[in-house]
């Protein structure tokens, strides 16, 4: 089956034609807009539900109750909700990949903030300062370095702590350590049941639990503010005349290969395998995304949606005002109607498949427990999520070809640079 | 950019002097690549069920035999070694987290009697099972004399056992079935198109280079201030650098086959591939100990440059000729 390239060359050149022709009826630039105007919409959830998030860490700080450490978690698992849904603006924004780490880093050794059973361990190969505990030491020598922590501060945390050693396990900011300081280690393993941090680990004076509430509340709060003030970062790039916007829109062509690189990317290589696939092979509770809080399911689920509104350009903000425009889906459908079906089918099996795990969990049956070895039902539960997502990723693929995207991910190797360069 | 698109089109079909062949690319690569797998993955397990001390010269060569004829085939990350857990049942690496010694631990701690039975040993974490579960059980000394012997024993003859019957299967699938889905192209739904099939080879060959270049030699260099030795690939067995080379062969290979027929193309990336390959030989450094200091960091900083050059030309020069990109990959996420 020796193939010429005649034919293959030929479809391509149709191809191209076909799509410059239509492409003028779905323009990539209202394309592009309404994505950056989903994206900024977004992280402006972000930031509200993230403010919300911090009124309610003051709150617990001034006043520590059974009461106020709940109404903290909640504001968490809602700040949660907008924020998944951006993951999808990571790859191919590389912006928002450079700074993402700040927010969402995981998994992370939360032995270097606080207290952790004795069965987590101590310093490891890998990193020595998984156990170095910040909230306990007030100093402590870091990379040869004295490091004077008495006063805990935003600035101490991103550029002192933050990935300490050159060791991305060593998140020091962003979600996963505030959950971490809201709800404590989960020691359940495979069993139901997240941290259980008591209240009491933040009252100050003679009835404080886990040593050091001072601290521990000062942690928490710098950990918020940080969180809060990246977020405000993160929408400016996003508003008229940010970066995130101006770079993805000055070429039209490169912003749709970009929308589409974060929809594949996020779909199979973090979502369906490092996050799902991996803790599953693993058998391993840990390696579930939100661990301390058992939120893992929606981490999931709202990941998923986030990838499902970039190609159909909509987004329901958490007030419920529905931002709408033009989309991938009608760029697809304007060349190809029914390979837009068709991916439009794959993100819907893929939202069912996760929201079949959500509703597990939400029913009682915790992630913890779906990855258990012989846990069969757990398995086919997390399987069915990770076929979807590797089913609509190669959808994507044939999406990106379609669109005549092929050579864009070589952007910058000498093709694109010097085109005559390839036949020299 | 449509402009530059649009001239590339032209050019080819003025230009078409180029051709691939899929029926080659699975009998002469895929098919022999898993063939050696499956035989020598058997005589691995044949060994350990006869001879299952760690220090045994028999079983350590059936060991690196079949190590070789994975890391040879291992960037062939698509269809029968995603089922299951398959590949990476063969080799979980890297292990940011030591996964592995723990789970081996785990299992040896509690006499697991997942050990006793091949299909309740298929269910083990992926972490205590494969090459890189069986390194430990061969060569580091907190695993070849562990107590109690006769589970030791045991365990290592079942983690032998389970890699050839994952080898097997992946042969197996690939002979029965889904070889005849790549020849047949454009006739099936999995591949509705040639360019879809010599998207999963082209792409097989990108992700490989890249997770050679990232995290076989990107792991143990780390950064300039802080040099990670420790985290070279298989460095107990000696093989960090034999894996690297193998990776190469087995790349280059499948590049050759790709651009059989492009003689400009192909002479561009075999001098590359040339380049890379003999910087390796001169390299006289197996487990990469000497990126901690200058000297041996630079040299295989430059290695590393070697071989991004030849990504560079992959997708430069071989991916317009094949008018297909890359696709997605595991290496995609953080």
């Amino acid at each position: 089956m020796r193939h010429l390239k005649y034919a293959a060359s030929a479809t391509a050149l149709t191809l191209g034609l076909a799509s410059t022709g239509l492409a003028q009826d779905v323009s990539k630039d209202a394309i592009l807009e309404n994505y950056a105007d989903i994206a900024a919409a977004e992280y402006g959830d972000s930031l509200a539900t993230a403010k919300a998030l911090q009124a309610a860490v003051e709150t617990l700080i001034a006043e520590p109750s059974a009461d106020t450490l709940q109404a903290a978690k909640e504001a968490w698992l809602s700040a949660r909700v907008p924020y998944q849904q951006t993951e999808v603006f990571r790859f191919g924004n590389a912006i928002v990949d450079d700074w993402e780490g700040k927010v969402n880093a995981w998994p992370l050794d939360e032995g270097l903030i606080d207290y952790v059973d004795s069965s987590y361990g101590g310093p490891t190969d890998e990193n020595e300062f998984a156990a170095l505990n910040v909230i306990a030491n007030p100093t402590f020598t870091l990379s040869g370095e004295e490091v004077d922590a008495t006063e805990i501060t935003p600035e101490l945390i991103s550029d002192t702590l933050h990935e300490a050693d050159g060791i991305e396990a060593n998140v020091a900011s962003g979600y996963h350590a505030i959950e971490f300081l809201l709800w404590g280690q989960d020691l359940y393993g495979h069993e139901a049941g997240n941290g259980d941090r008591a209240y009491t680990d933040y009252l100050q004076g003679d009835d404080c639990t886990g040593g050091n509430c001072d601290r521990r509340a000062a942690y928490l709060k710098a950990a918020t503010d940080l969180l809060v003030s990246d977020l405000e970062w993160i929408v400016t790039q996003w508003e008229d005349g940010g970066e995130a916007r101006t770079s993805l829109t000055a070429n039209p062509d490169a912003g749709i290969s970009a929308m589409l690189t974060g929809m594949g990317s996020l779909s199979y290589g973090e979502q369906a395998g490092e996050r799902m696939r991996l803790g599953l092979m693993l058998n391993d509770p840990e390696e579930e995304h939100d661990c301390f809080s058992d939120n893992t399911h929606n981490s999931h689920y709202y990941d998923g949606l986030g990838i499902q509104n970039v190609y159909l350009g909509e987004y329901k903000s958490v007030d419920g005002t529905e931002i709408s425009g033009p989309s991938l889906s009608d760029l697809v459908a304007a060349t190809d109607p029914d390979l837009d079906a068709e991916l439009k089918l794959k993100l819907a099996e893929t939202m069912r498949a996760l929201a079949q795990i959500k509703a597990s969990a939400e029913a009682g049956f915790a992630y913890d427990q779906m990855l258990e070895r012989g846990n069969v039902a757990g398995e086919m539960l997390v399987m069915g999520g990770v076929n979807g997502l590797i089913a609509q990723t190669k959808t994507i693929e044939r999406v990106v070809s379609a669109l005549g995207l092929d050579q864009i991910e070589f952007e910058g190797s000498d093709s694109l640079d010097n085109p005559s360069a390839v036949f020299q | 950019m449509r402009l530059i698109a649009a001239c590339f089109a032209l050019v080819f079909t003025a230009v078409p002097t180029f051709a691939y062949d899929i029926d080659r690319i699975i009998d002469e690569h895929v098919l022999p690549g898993f063939g050696r797998l499956a035989a020598n993955a058997e005589v691995l397990d044949q060994r350990a069920q006869e001879d299952c001390s760690a220090t045994s010269p028999g079983l350590r060569e059936a060991y690196n035999d079949a190590f070789d004829s994975w890391v040879r085939i291992s960037h062939l990350r698509f269809g029968p070694t995603e089922t299951g857990d398959r590949a990476f049942a063969l080799a979980f690496w890297p292990d940011t987290k030591g996964f592995t010694p723990r789970e081996l631990t785990t299992l040896i701690e509690a006499r697991d009697p997942a050990a006793d039975s091949e299909e309740d040993f298929s269910h083990v974490s992926i972490a205590g099972r494969g090459f890189y579960a069986l390194e430990f059980l061969l060569y580091d000394p907190q695993f070849m004399d562990a107590e109690p012997e006769e589970y030791r024993c045991k365990l290592l003859q079942a983690v032998a056992r389970d890699i050839s019957a994952t080898a097997q299967a992946i042969l197996d699938d690939w002979q029965n079935g889904y070889a005849d889905l790549l020849r047949n192209a454009g006739e099936n739904d999995i591949y509705r198109s040639e360019e879809e099939a010599v998207r999963a080879f082209f792409g097989s060959v990108v992700s490989g280079l890249q997770f050679t270049s990232d995290t076989r030699l990107g792991r143990p260099l780390g950064s300039f201030e802080r040099p990670r030795p420790n985290r070279a690939e298989a460095r107990r067995s000696n093989r960090s650098a034999r894996n690297v080379l193998l990776s190469l062969e087995g790349t280059r290979d499948l590049v050759r086959l790709l651009a059989d027929g492009a003689p400009n193309v192909e002479a561009e990336l075999d001098t590359a591939y040339d380049r890379a390959l003999d910087r390796l030989a001169g390299l006289e450094d197996p487990t990469f100990a000497g990126v901690g200091d200058v000297q041996g960091r630079f040299e295989v900083e430059i290695l590393q440059q070697n071989i991004d050059r030849i990504r560079e030309l992959l997708g430069a020069s071989l991916a317009p000729i094949l008018g297909v990109g890359a696709g997605f990959n595991a290496l995609d996420g953080d």
